[in-house]
């Protein structure tokens, strides 16, 4: 796979049996690339070994008062010099390549996962852990898939060279030969103690940008009313923490930096002690003793390789086996997701991405009154009915009902019915575009207005009538306001990730926006202006019913505004529906009712006298 | 076409406007300057230690040069000699390589925590009328990813460029001393080498910025996801999820490829740059030696010192872009120093607790006024309800009562003190705005009552909390007042982190409260229990509320109606019903 023609159509299904697993899986799929590096990580590591045999021809040429072979030797120098620059340069395309398609094939493995799961994920997993998978554990899997090649031509490299080295100078070679594997593991004890303090560091350092961060969400605050010392003083003996174990894993990699230091130090020592005496016996030649003290130079390279192998597998290990975790889960309609399925399958039956439909796909016509064995609420298609409930609790549990799956489970309660067909019954992506169920914390998605309000729609609502129903007039102002190109229009404007640059209310007339353009067969809305003033809910409470007019919309409020343009007002009692009728009646004939609806309407103490 | 054109999208782009101004390269460099200076003695420390293990370092070139010129000659050679040197100067190299980078580490973080904890205490001093403005937005980004970007540079870069830049000029100067013409070679590679660095670095850290920023957008889309959940879900917004996370990764990748293809034209460049050192030393030093300018101890200890060259130079080369990338996120730290904190008057005192706004025009930047002379006077005591339909500036006049702006023309005053010329600490010792923000900070529920007043005893804690109707779950929290809240700890319920916020405003206790529809994000079961709690808090206290709901004005001493920036009604509930003007038709609607 080539990095232009990212990303891949389908990621693939991978083997989430386990992390080590889950890298051999996606080790395999691009073994082209692996191969590829291999192949130039070879050729570099054989034009730098080879550079000493030039210095040392020179040296030897020079010592031997040859012209002929002093150029000789500087003609090699150039053909060198080509093809390190010339392996190095294609090495680090084919290494970058390997390590940037297995971090995009695994983002864009997590992406389906997630969309998949939808509104299960977070039951089973928090959702910081799977931001931590996708921005912290992606790039330390794409590492050692990266350098798996990279070590395996050092590898070959080292032995190739050790071989040629025993074959050249048997004596010195194999002084040398002995030496390396000593060299490569002497700093193997110390990397997991050091990797320990490093990931201590970062956690400190992640504790300390947590609370820089929360200062400033909460900086507003903290200058409305004070404490600005306290939270610094706070802030300050995190930071000093942070600087004292980053100075403590410091002291830990410094001592690996020494160990690299002396041991490699220590076989010069050797090979000049045992080579001077070789030389001097008239064994080697001076120029060869400067080949072999070059060779030993240059076989650090490689073996600063195998360290980075061991410290990848080191940081890569848990990654891949969070990563494998997480892309194992799989919906089930009654209780979340639950760990996949050992063997590494299709997605679970029933189970598909929500969204446009796909051509040609069998989406049974759901349509007809909506109704809740559960409660007894019946919503008549056509109209618009308004459910009041005492506990908002219990209200948002029964929204979820109302559109079949619910995302908490629904064990022991039947379905919810639209025509007669139980939602719980038919497809998920059926039953959630027959019913829209706007919960009370709809989230707006970050990008621009338009983005926002692209959803997949009936199209017959446009978006101006759907903002103008919403009253989302000062909204458009506002956005256009905070644009970083106020000329190009509200449309163009972004809204931040979920809407934190507007007010409450103005995020709740977006989100009812949203919810309006869909324009689904039902419309359930979870107290959609409860941040609303009142001038503007009676005026939305108007639009709502004029665009509505004909389809079938379910408001859970407690709003008169809005219960009295209802065609028809449920009052829902621990579990069950009570009473049916128009506001007016319900307020005559009910008095449960009216003490329900008209806690809303009596003066509250707090303004008057003090209760 | 050879070559790869930088990408068109660039997720580096700010989308928002930039709210905080950015330190210039002025501010920038006066910063550094001033960060060197307080560090002047550890950083004289580090380059000196430093040259110890690099001239250390070049001990083994130096003796096997002298090795082989004397094995070249015939000569006795002093192997003992020559190997204990190097043994000593191996000891010597290892020790203080340890403390080099010990050192190294050691000031790069001390920089460092000096830079952050600089940065929070300027943020914290920001007027509150810059912050309500700017939103906290910019300063959330600036003290999360910038802070981080600059700690990957100080942590790595600064000690490793340190390190580079003594030993490279160290190699060079052994090389000059060991065989001067040897020196000349250098010059050799230099042209080509300029010219790489003048292709690659003016391109390079926008194009790393724009990688990385593309890096996290991929990760940020999945959040979001992931975070979304139910709405994503219920739109079926599943597929254009995965198709927008395949954007993004496009985007990403497309900025990867662009920064490979600048990598694949300076790594040639520093490779051949290298080889042409060691080819011309070896060469002409070959020459030199044929023609008995120079001796064969001289040309090994120079070829060695030669391919030693490699190392620093790649240090160099390697971490200098990552020092341009942090000058940008550093311009972006220092840049909050530029707002000017105003300190306020120190002479400017209310006497009395009378809030009269008079003739008060506002507006926003450069933007049209949203209030277009407004007259409001608030007796001690009094309860005044603001309403009117979103957008008719209800907030706004709200925000210059609470001191947070200064109006454009006209005057605010609080006991015929002007708010906005009192220091920040001062007015909100009298007045306190109450929004729908209840922030709960990280931390114990004891931090979180402290800040109203940092002298507070356990006692009058539990006191406040009774105060609002809280001291009954919080006793029951597990570990009481020291029981960890916020993000990360125990999770407050919306009610419940309200109920936090008016404990610190009983804890404050200022005269006048502006309440900005404080209770308006909870559900209504919530509320009432809130309202309650609010009752007592505001007991005798002036009270100006942005009422959403109407039962809230019916009670108010004075309702006052907004509408399009202006005061259009004014007066008790009962006057205006019977003046029958807007206020009236609304209440009767409600009330039907």
């Amino acid at each position: 796979m080539r990095i232009r023609d990212l990303p891949y159509p389908d990621p693939g299904t991978p083997d989430v049996r386990s992390g080590p697993r889950f890298l051999l899986w996606l080790s395999r799929r691009q073994l082209g690339g692996q191969v590829k590096a291999l192949a130039w990580g070879t050729l570099h590591m054989a034009a730098v070994a080879a550079l000493p045999l030039a210095v040392g021809t020179t040296v030897q040429a020079v010592v031997d008062r040859s012209g002929a072979r002093l150029a000789a030797a500087g003609g090699l120098i150039l053909v060198l010099a080509l093809l390190t620059a010339l392996g190095d340069t294609m090495l680090h395309r084919a290494a970058v390549g390997n390590w940037i398609t297995a971090a995009a094939r695994v983002q864009q493995l997590l992406a389906r996962r997630t969309a998949a799961l939808g509104a299960t994920l977070t039951r089973r997993v928090a959702a910081g852990e799977v931001v931590a998978v996708s921005a912290g554990d992606v790039e330390r899997i794409g590492w050692f898939v990266e350098a798996e090649s990279r070590f395996l031509s050092a590898a070959l490299a080292s032995v190739a060279v050790c071989v040629a080295l025993v074959v050249y100078e048997p004596s010195l070679g194999l002084v040398v030969a002995a030496g390396l594997p000593v060299l490569a593991l002497a700093v193997m004890p110390l990397l997991p103690r050091a990797t320990r303090r490093a990931d201590e560091q970062r956690e400190k350092a992640g504790y300390a940008t947590e609370l820089a961060a929360d200062t400033v969400a909460g900086l507003r605050v903290l200058r409305g009313i004070g404490g600005e010392e306290l939270f610094l003083a706070r802030y300050r003996r995190a930071s000093q923490e942070v600087r004292t174990a980053a100075v403590r894993s410091a002291r830990m990699w410094s001592l690996i930096a020494a160990v690299q230091v002396a041991l490699p130090g220590l076989l010069m020592i050797a090979v000049v002690w045992f080579g001077v005496g070789l030389v001097r016996e008239g064994r080697v030649g001076v120029g060869e003793l400067v080949t072999v003290y070059g060779v030993v130079t240059f076989l650090l390279y490689p073996l600063r390789q195998v360290e980075e192998i061991a410290m990848a597998w080191s940081f890569a290990g848990p990654s891949a086996r969070r990563a494998a975790r997480l892309l194992a889960l799989r919906r089930t309609d009654d209780g979340g997701p639950v760990p996949g399925d050992p063997a590494p399958g299709d997605p679970a039956p029933g189970e598909s991405v929500p969204g446009d439909p796909v051509p040609g796909d069998p989406v049974p016509v759901l349509t007809g009154g909506l109704y809740d064995p559960g409660t007894g609420l019946e919503a008549p298609q056509g109209q618009l009915t308004a459910v009041v409930c005492g506990d908002p609790d219990a209200a948002g549990r029964l929204a979820d009902r109302l559109g079949g799956h619910a995302p908490q489970g629904t064990a022991g309660v039947p379905s919810a019915r639209l025509g007669g067909v139980p939602l719980d019954e038919v497809p998920l992506a059926a039953a959630r575009a027959a019913v829209l169920v706007q919960d009370k914390d709809p989230v707006l998605l970050a990008g621009t207005l338009e983005e926002l309000l692209d959803v997949p729609s009936s199209g017959r609502v446009t978006a101006e009538a759907a903002l103008a129903a919403a009253q989302c007039g000062d909204v458009l102002d506002s956005l256009r306001r905070s644009s970083a190109d106020p000329s190009a229009g509200p449309m163009r404007a972004h809204v931040t990730e979920r809407g934190r640059s507007l007010s409450g209310g103005q995020r709740q007339r977006l989100a009812l926006a949203r919810s309006l353009i869909t324009d689904p067969e039902v419309l359930v809305l979870d107290e959609p202006t409860s941040a609303v003033d009142a001038h503007t809910e009676a005026r939305i409470a108007d639009g709502l019913r004029e665009l509505r007019a004909g389809r079938t919309t379910v408001v859970f409020t407690s709003s008169p505004l809005l219960l009295d343009r209802a065609d028809r007002v449920v009052l829902v009692r621990e579990g069950r529906a009570v009473a049916t009728g128009r506001h007016d009646e319900l307020l005559r004939t009910t008095p449960e009712y009216r003490a329900v609806v008209t806690r809303e309407t009596t003066p509250e103490p707090w303004i008057g006298e003090p209760a | 076409m050879i070559g790869v054109p930088p990408p068109s999208v660039d997720p580096a782009a700010p989308e928002s406007a930039t709210t905080l101004p950015v330190g210039g390269p002025a501010t920038v460099r006066r910063c550094v300057r001033e960060l060197l200076r307080r560090h002047r003695r550890a950083l004289a420390l580090l380059v000196g230690v430093n040259a110890v293990a690099v001239i250390a370092s070049m001990a083994g070139p130096h003796l096997l040069g002298g090795l082989v010129e004397d094995l070249a000659a015939g000569d006795d050679v002093q192997l003992g000699r020559a190997v204990s040197l190097f043994a000593v100067a191996l000891a010597v190299q290892t020790l203080f390589t340890r403390i080099v980078r010990v050192r190294g580490a050691m000031l790069g973080e001390e920089m460092l925590a000096d830079l952050r904890e600089d940065f929070l205490v300027r943020s914290v001093r920001l007027p509150p009328g810059v912050l309500e403005r700017a939103g906290t937005g910019d300063l959330l980004s600036r003290v999360t990813t910038d802070v981080d970007r600059l700690a990957e540079a100080m942590r790595e870069a600064v000690p490793e460029l340190a390190i580079g830049v003594v030993w490279g000029v160290l190699l060079l100067g052994a090389l000059t001393a060991t065989a001067p013409p040897l020196a000349l070679s250098v010059l050799v590679a230099l042209p080509l080498l300029v010219w790489g660095c003048r292709w690659y670095f003016p391109r390079a850290p926008r194009a790393y910025r724009s990688e990385a920023a593309g890096y996290a957008a991929v990760s940020a889309v999945l959040a979001e996801t992931v975070d979304a959940g139910r709405t994503v879900e219920a739109h079926r917004l599943g597929a254009r999820r995965v198709a927008l996370s395949d954007r993004r990764i496009k985007e990403w990748t497309s900025w990867e490829r662009y920064t490979l293809w600048l990598r694949t034209v300076f790594y040639p460049v520093i490779n051949l740059t290298h080889m042409l050192v060691i080819g011309s030393v070896l060469l002409l030093g070959g020459f030199f030696v044929l023609r008995g300018w120079m001796s064969v101890g001289q040309l090994t200890a120079g070829a060695l010192y030669a391919q030693m060259l490699t190392e620093p130079v790649g240090i160099v080369l390697r971490w200098y872009d990552e020092l341009q990338v942090a000058q940008v996120s550093l311009g972006r730290l220092v840049g909050v120093r530029e707002i000017e904190p105003d300190a306020g008057d120190e002479r400017v005192r209310p006497s009395g607790r009378d809030v009269r706004a008079d003739d008060v025009r506002f507006g926003y930047g450069s933007h049209a006024d949203v209030l277009h002379g407004v007259s409001l006077d608030v007796p001690p005591g009094t309860r005044l309800a603001l309403v009117g339909p979103s957008g008719a500036g209800k907030s706004t006049l709200g925000r210059l009562l609470a001191g947070i702006y200064a109006p454009r023309a006209g005057s605010v005053t609080l006991g015929g003190a002007e708010l906005s010329r009192m220091p920040t600490e001062r007015v909100r010792r009298h007045v306190a705005l109450v929004n729908q923000e209840h922030h709960v900070f990280v931390g114990s529920l004891r931090d979180n009552l402290l800040l109203a007043r940092p002298e507070a005893s356990d006692e009058e804690l539990w006191s406040a909390l009774g105060a609002v109707d809280a001291e009954g779950w919080a006793r029951g929290l597990p570990d009481g007042l020291a029981t960890a809240v916020g993000s990360g700890g125990l999770a407050l319920t919306p009610a419940r982190a309200q109920q936090v916020a008016l404990a610190r405003l009983v804890l404050a206790d200022p005269h006048t409260l502006v309440l900005d529809e404080a209770t308006s994000l909870l559900d209504p079961r919530a509320a009432r229990h809130l309202e309650s709690s609010l009752a007592k808090v505001l007991a005798g206290r002036t009270v100006v509320a942005i009422a959403h709901r109407l039962h809230t004005a019916h009670d108010a001493d004075v309702i006052a109606v907004a509408e399009d920036g202006r005061i259009s009604e004014l007066g008790s509930h009962e006057e205006l019903v019977a003046a029958g003007g807007a206020y009236a038709a609304l209440w009767r609607s409600w009330q039907r």
